[in-house]
């Protein structure tokens, strides 16, 4: 394991000097969150109260410089806990309010919250994002549990979404991470986890942190690597996922090139273990399901097929060179219908995401030139499942995302036999010597 | 009369015959020094070309990321023949100078001496044109990525500016380096510049007012809405 240490502020390292040591940590990564991070400090802080009483545990905010009140109204909320039914009034919740260093971003803000968990030597994490709105007192304990009394090593969330929130989860994230490495994680960059202290320490320990992982990559990022390193994994049923937008100065295409980027990067990193994957597998899910009514997500798809289409004229030799003969000409057919007749189909999603990924593999132009021009892509695909879920329920359109799913999983063979053999690759380490068996088979 | 023809047409004729013979040994030396560099230039470049792909060349540089880089500046051709052309070239640029040498006259001597201290200022422009060439093609297709995923309708037209752009400052720093134009940049650049800022000012203040009024007013009340942003997401989206 590695000796270097992630530089913490003078006030931050005193007050980790001050607490010792900390059984269980909770981490809020922010950025100009003053609206709702309050109420998540109060879920935070209640549910550590009722589920976990006696335990020593702290609350780490990890601030990116926020202009608004965002770091004092972390430390200055005051929970009633009379009014909540909460026995355990006496422990003590430890705050710790710091600035992150390094590249702005979440995943510079998740970096510090993994080194104070490394120095407090906590057992069991849990990060939560300061925009939310929806998060309860339950979410603690559904994304700690699993770890503190299970012996699993990852809890990713499992929220109930609009068909049309999270696109670039159901297009992408989900499908792609499935395919690759069998895991069927519904959420794999939901943005609330629970992790083990050792997971913290070895993502600590990868050189990732100038990467696109230090801002939106981060999710993905830790989703695969826990997989790849060998950990327990399983899901949490949370509820419903209602925040504030995620960052309205981060554009798109810099959205998803960071988390596309990740994922890319994962698939070089860890080619030994995706080659071999065959199928997936389910996760195991904590919680109690139940149906609950999502907020309405109002989708404006002529300008993302606007886009597309300008995408398609004026990206032309981009493409051309990012995708093969085959794809591009089968994109290229679709050009010259009507709006609404504008699709991409599954096959050729998949083809795509496949090509992108060898593209990105054999450098064949800047990376993040490469991942940009993606975006129109992304749009058009996105219009397309609008189109394609129009009137169904988000039980019915959760079906077509398995069948994409399926389309990944039958078309990975496609990926493994363009991907050219690494040949300097160190190979994947297995840190966390678990087993991920006892999921249950259900090979798709 | 003899004495005439003897001294006003003999003498010169045989003053010239004299001075051809005397010269005519170098310029034979030129053209074998010219025909010797040519053959040399082909074989040098021919064989180092073959000697680079045997060894296997172009492979190390495909792993080292080089023919990617070279394909992203445009270039296609593999890195063993860029070589092999480059040895050509540079042998009969140094034969022509040899050849111009060998004709021991003092003013083309002198000549090749400017030539050869001319060198370094043509491999400097060469360098710069390169380099332009290189940064034109990324800062373009940088550019044209930007321009579509931000819905410009216009946007292979602005990453063509700035392509050409990029290279006519390449190409005038290069004539700069040359010593052809001396302020050629400045001058040219003050002049590009200043037309247009100045005819994007009259064009957005005559032909778009109202355009710039709405443009601004959008502006400032977006700054104001945390949650309003660009026009790609002015629906309920959320991608992650």
């Amino acid at each position: 394991m590695s000796s270097n240490l992630t530089p913490l502020t003078a006030p931050t390292e005193v007050r980790i000097q001050d607490i010792g040591t900390a059984e269980i940590l909770v981490g809020i990564p922010s950025y100009n969150n003053a609206d709702t991070v309050g109420h998540v400090v109060r879920a935070v802080s209640v549910g550590l109260a009722k589920h976990f009483p006696g335990r020593r545990a702290a609350l780490v905010n990890s601030d990116g410089g926020s202009s608004d009140e965002t770091p004092a109204i972390v430390a200055r909320t005051a929970i009633d806990f009379q009014h909540l039914f909460i026995a355990d009034q006496q422990s003590v919740l430890h705050r710790i309010v710091t600035p992150y260093h390094g590249i702005p971003g979440k995943g510079s803000a998740f970096r510090t919250i993994f080194e104070i968990a490394r120095r407090l030597k906590t057992r069991a994490c849990a990060v939560v994002d300061a925009d939310l709105r929806s998060i309860s007192p339950e979410w603690i304990e559904l994304l700690l549990r699993p770890i503190m009394e299970e012996g699993y090593d990852y809890v990713a969330p499992y929220y109930l979404r609009h068909k049309y929130d999270g696109t670039i989860t159901n297009s992408l994230a989900y499908p792609l991470t499935r395919a690759l490495y069998g895991q069927r994680i519904r959420q794999p960059i939901g943005g609330e986890f629970g992790f083990s202290g050792a997971l913290a320490a070895h993502y600590l320990d990868q050189h990732v942190w100038e990467s696109e992982v230090a801002r939106f990559g981060i999710d993905i990022w830790m989703t695969t690597e826990a997989i790849a390193s060998g950990a327990r994994v399983c899901q949490s049923f949370l509820g419903a996922k209602i925040h504030n937008p995620k960052d309205p100065a981060a554009d798109l295409s810099a959205m998803l090139m960071q988390v596309m980027g990740a994922l890319f990067a994962s698939m070089e990193q860890h080619e030994d273990l995706w080659s071999k994957q065959e199928g997936s597998q389910p996760v195991p899910l904590f919680g109690f399901p139940y149906e609950v009514g999502v907020e309405p997500v109002h989708v404006n798809v002529e300008r993302m097929v606007s886009h597309y289409r300008q995408g398609l004229t004026d990206l032309e030799p981009i493409w051309r060179q990012i995708l093969t003969d085959d794809t591009f000409t089968h994109l290229r057919d679709l050009q010259g219908t009507s709006g609404a007749d504008c699709r991409i189909p599954d096959e050729l999603w998949v083809q795509i995401v496949y090509d992108a990924a060898i593209a990105y593999r054999k450098r064949i132009m800047p990376r993040d030139h490469l991942l940009k021009a993606l975006t129109p892509l992304y749009l058009g695909r996105t219009a397309s499942f609008v189109y394609a879920t129009q009137g169904l329920t988000s039980t019915e359109a959760e079906q077509k995302i398995e069948i994409l799913c399926h389309t990944f999983e039958r078309m990975k063979s496609y990926l493994v036999e363009r991907w050219q053999p690494l040949t300097l690759q160190p190979a994947a380490p297995a840190l966390l010597h678990h087993t991920t068996t006892d999921a249950g088979g259900d090979h798709g | 009369m003899d004495n005439f023809i003897d001294q006003a047409l003999l003498k010169p004729l045989e003053s010239l015959g004299h001075q051809v013979l005397t010269v005519l040994p170098n310029v034979l030396a030129m053209g074998i020094i010219l025909l010797g560099g040519l053959l040399t230039a082909w074989a040098l470049g021919f064989f180092a070309e073959r000697l680079f792909r045997m060894v296997g060349f172009d492979h190390l540089c495909d792993r080292l990321g080089m023919n990617a880089a070279l394909l992203r500046g445009g270039v296609k051709t593999d890195p063993s023949r860029l070589i092999g052309r480059g040895i050509y070239w540079t042998v009969i640029v140094l034969a022509s100078i040899a050849a111009l040498g060998a004709l021991n006259l003092t003013p083309i001597n002198q000549f090749a001496q400017s030539l050869l201290a001319y060198v370094p200022h043509l491999v400097t422009a060469a360098v710069i044109l390169l380099a332009g060439y290189f940064l034109s093609n990324f800062v373009s297709r940088a550019v044209l990525i930007a321009a579509v995923n931000a819905g410009l309708p216009p946007a292979r037209l602005i990453a063509t500016c700035s392509r050409w752009g990029i290279q006519a400052l390449a190409g005038a720093m290069a004539l700069e380096q040359l010593g052809i134009a001396q302020h050629i940049v400045v001058v040219g650049f003050g002049i590009t510049w200043g037309g247009i800022v100045l005819a994007g000012a009259i064009a957005f203040g005559l032909g778009a007012a109202d355009l710039a009024k709405g443009f601004l007013e959008r502006r400032l009340a977006a700054r104001s809405k945390s949650n309003t942003v660009d026009d790609l997401h002015h629906d309920d989206l959320h991608h992650l």
